[in-house]
Parts: C-alpha cells; structure tokens; sequence
C-alpha cells in the first residue's frame, strides 16, 4: 500500500517534461495515431501480465531510493528512505573517489524526516545512477576488504598473544 | 624469522589497514587506517545502533508486592543483556506469521521469586530462567560475567514478597531502543595531537599541562614546534574501543556490524536493480540509459518524433495508466539480467532480508 502512495508522488517530477512532448506530438499525423491505438491495447495485455508479477511482488519492502524532478541523467539527486548519515557520509566520499563523478554531497534536509538526499554530477563519461551503483558497490568492496584485514588482523593478534 | 607487522603495514600503503593492540573477551581496542573519516564513522554508527540482538520487550506481571511499581521492574528487566548467539535466525516479531510471539520470533523467560526468611533478598539475573522453545540453548539467557555467577541485580525482597512475573524477549536494534546495543561503549579517536584542530582545548594556563595526552599520542608524530598548519592535512588513523555489554563478543560486534552495513548497501544495489527497468528510481523523470525514453534533454521532442517518439508517447500513456490503478510495473529484458547482477551481490553480503522471508547464506 505504501508502495502505491510512494509511487504517486512520482508523476510530478516527469509531468512537465512529459508534457511538453506530448504537445509537441502532431495530433493528425495519421500513422502514428494507429499505431498508437494498437500499441496501447498490447500495452494493456502486458500491464495485465504485469499486474500479476506485481501481486507476487506485493511482499516486497517498499521503494526506497527515489529520483528527485529535475534530474537529468549526468546531474541527478536521489532520495533515501529510512537512512542517515550512516551510509550518507560514506557513499558521498566512495562516490567522489570516482574519477568520472564531478560532484557529490548529501544532506539531511530536516532531523524529522527519515530523508536522505544525495546529489551526483557526472562528467559525460557516465551517469549519476551508474555512478551511484558504483558508489554502492565499491563501499560494498570496501567492507569486504575491512573484513578480511580485520579477521587477519584477530588471527595475528591471537598467534602472537599465545606464543 | 620473526615477523614484525609494522613493517608489512607499512609497505603496504594501499587500502585500509587493521591493528588490533588489545583484544580480550569484553573489548578490542584496534586501529583502522588509510581509510576514510566517514567510512571509519559509519562503521562506529552501525556497531553502535543497528546491530540485532536480544532483549526484553513485553513483561506480564502476575504477582508484584515489592516497593517497585510494576513499570520500574520492567524497565529494568528490558536492559538485561541477554546473549544474542544465534540472533540471525530468530525473525523479528513483525516479519513473524505468528500473531503475537512464538519461538521463531521471541524467547520467553520466567522470574519467580518470594522472600520467605527473614532476611532481605536479592534476586538476579540468574534467577530469570528461559522456558519454552529456543532456537539455540543459549539464545535469550541473561549474561553472567561476575565470578558468583549472579548477574545484575534486578530486585530486592522484604520478608513475604514476591516477585511474579513472564517476560518476552524480542529482536530489535538500538536505533529503536537502547537496550538492543551490543556494545557498552564505542570509543572512537583520531589525530591524538589535535593537530588537524577539530578540537579547540578549552585550558586555564597551558593546555599541555591541563590535557593528560591519549594513549595513542604515542602512536603518532608529535608537532614540531613552529611547525606549520597543514591545511591539505585529513585525518588517516582512527582508533577504536569496542567493549562489549555481554550479547556478542567483542570481535563479533565488530564483523556484525561490516555486515549490516554490507546488508544495507546489498538492499539498495538489490533495489536499483530492481527498479532500474522503469516505474522505479527512473520513474521521477527518465529512464536510465534506456532506449525507449528520451523525455528530457533537446533532441527528445525532435528526434523522437517519429522513432522514438511514437514509442515515448505509449511509454507515458502506459505509465500513466498503471499509475491511476497503482500497479507496479515490472522490468523488461535489459533489466532482468541487472536484477539477476543484483541478486548475486545480495547472495554475497551474508545474510539478506528481501520481502518477509529471510535468506541466507
Ligand atoms: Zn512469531
């Protein structure tokens, strides 16, 4: 249920845009009406076989990573749920170690809120949401290495105090 | 040949480095360095609040004629430290299918006590006895470190009370409430000189006489005197007190919580997977790197005229249409294999929560 409401509050950062395309659309160009009608009764076949996957889906958590309006895909800010500074301050850093990324920040626009905002400019090399992955995946790296340094680090310490 | 790791450390200049100067079984005291503040800090944060354990969430009180009111009891018995081995598999009461709590979701502990000399009694932790079905033997059993084997002190008896009481444990993590915390303290320094100055030492004559130096002031370089301020200068070593409360051992807090920071970013890798294909994280505004949907930038109503425009009109009209009766849409082909590239990052960070059910690995 919360999903649907998350998901409505999206259409407000497409619609300008969306909009302005749409108008733009020629309404009396013939071919593309056709089309346009056939296409959208195949649509909603699909949407119906997709209704289906979304109930088996129905369980799953809900979204929390949004893009907010206004991003294009070199210069984007996204939106978290339910985070703070624990992974804020970490990714941001991990992310400008990217060379491809030409900026990063995050905030914390108000204490009460359980939002966590983070802004990426890329270079044309790649996109915010790949650099974002990335960001994701490096940290993830970064872990795993602390781990095996830190379980290195305990069998050292153990070997050394026994002997 | 005697290996010295000093040295090893040294040369070894690339990626985080770990020295561990004292361990035993309440606290690690260790160094992590050539890494970042805020990673360094993340890991003090999800050590501190968001690792899982065990503790007292509900108390039925049947029978209560000591001088504490009911409320002060339970209080107390909710910050018992209760051993956490083998939290991992217990389910959190409110992802359990059971209504209330069962044993895949709780520990229930009985306290009965009554005072039937005449002298005061005290009554423990020890006394708490775990019954019914456990995932393990020793999930939920209050820690006992003293050398009586006590535990903490939960109460006091007068000749003829008594204490009556069914207590339920439950998982949780100190973001919600303290008494989830595995740990008694993070101790958590950087730069013991102040060189950087982060710190501005308040002092009455002399700040190196008032301010007894770190015990790590050792570890690192003295400044000169007259020496400059290096402004380029970050912090590079961070020094860690991790002391246990009793629920996980030391060593355990530490890997626990390089855990649940890797579950977290696995969820999130996971989501953006997920969602890449469309109505996700896209869904604000564009679709990412995806051919169909070129709404913004200047060739879009251009070029997508005929092309592509065709196909962007249907796109929004789809959308749109999914969005009136609040249907999710799934991904196409390129996105399934992202997923399926997502899906593999879950399996790696050990233990991964996706809808309701537990996975691990
Ligand atoms: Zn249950």
């Amino acid at each position: 249920m919360a999903k649907a409401k998350v998901k409505k509050d999206e259409p407000t950062a497409a619609e300008p845009a969306s909009d302005v395309v749409m108008d733009e659309a020629p309404t009396s160009h013939q071919p593309e009406a056709a089309d346009d009608g056939m296409s959208v009764d195949a649509n909603e076949n699909e949407d119906d076989i997709e209704e289906e996957e979304d109930e088996e889906e129905e369980e799953e958590e809900v979204q929390r990573v949004r893009l907010l309006p206004g991003s294009t895909p070199t210069a984007a800010s996204f939106e978290f749920l339910n985070e703070g500074h624990t992974l804020g301050n970490a990714l941001r850093y991990i992310i400008m170690k990217n060379p491809e990324v030409e900026f990063c920040a995050y905030a914390i626009p108000h204490p009460s809120e359980n939002k966590m905002n983070v802004r990426i400019q890329t270079f044309e090399g790649t996109t915010a949401i790949e650099a974002l992955q990335k960001g994701l995946r490096d940290l993830q790296e970064l872990c795993d290495v602390v781990t095996d340094k830190f379980i290195d680090a305990r069998e050292r310490f153990v070997a050394a105090s026994s002997s | 040949m005697d290996y010295d790791p000093m040295i090893m450390d040294d040369a070894e200049a690339l990626g985080p480095v770990v020295k561990i100067s004292q361990a035993d079984s309440v606290r690690v005291k260790w160094e992590l360095s050539n890494t970042d503040m805020s990673f360094a800090n993340s890991l003090r944060r999800v050590m501190l609040a968001e690792i899982p354990t065990i503790a007292i969430d509900l108390v039925e009180i049947e029978e209560n004629s000591t001088v504490l009111a009911d409320e002060f009891i339970a209080h107390r018995l909710g910050l018992l430290p209760l051993n956490a081995e083998g939290v991992e598999s217990l389910l959190y009461s409110r992802d359990c299918d059971c209504d209330g709590c069962c044993e895949h979701c709780s520990v229930r502990l009985t306290l009965h006590a009554k005072c039937t000399g005449d002298e005061n009694m005290h009554v423990f932790a020890r006394d708490l006895v775990p019954t019914g079905d456990r995932i393990n033997q020793v999930l939920g059993t209050p820690v006992i470190t003293d050398s009586e084997g006590l535990g903490p002190l939960i109460l006091k008896l007068r000749p003829g009370q008594e204490i009556k009481l069914e207590c339920i444990a439950k998982k949780g993590i100190a973001k919600e409430h303290a008494k989830w915390a595995p740990s008694a303290a993070i101790g958590f320094e950087y730069d013991p000189h102040n060189k950087l100055h982060h710190l501005d030492l308040w002092y009455e004559s002399d700040p190196k006489a008032e301010w007894p130096p770190s015990e790590y002031a050792a570890w690192e370089e003295p400044p000169q005197e007259g020496e400059p301020f290096d402004y380029d200068a970050v912090p590079n070593r961070f020094y860690f007190n991790v002391e246990t409360a009793g629920p996980l051992p030391p060593d355990v807090i530490i890997s626990e919580g390089i855990k649940v920071l890797q579950q977290k970013l696995a969820g999130l890798i996971h989501e953006l997977a997920d969602e890449g294909g469309d109505g996700g994280v896209n869904g604000g505004g564009y679709n990412g790197g995806g051919p169909r949907s070129p709404e913004y930038g200047a060739g879009a109503g251009v070029d997508g005229f005929n092309g592509g425009g065709v196909h962007n009109t249907l796109w929004r009209r789809r959308r749109r249409e999914s969005e009136r009766v609040g249907w999710r849409r799934g991904g196409d082909g390129i996105w399934d294999d992202a997923v399926r590239g997502g899906e593999q990052l879950v399996v790696r960070g050990t233990l991964a929560r996706r809808g309701g059910g537990l996975l691990t690995t």
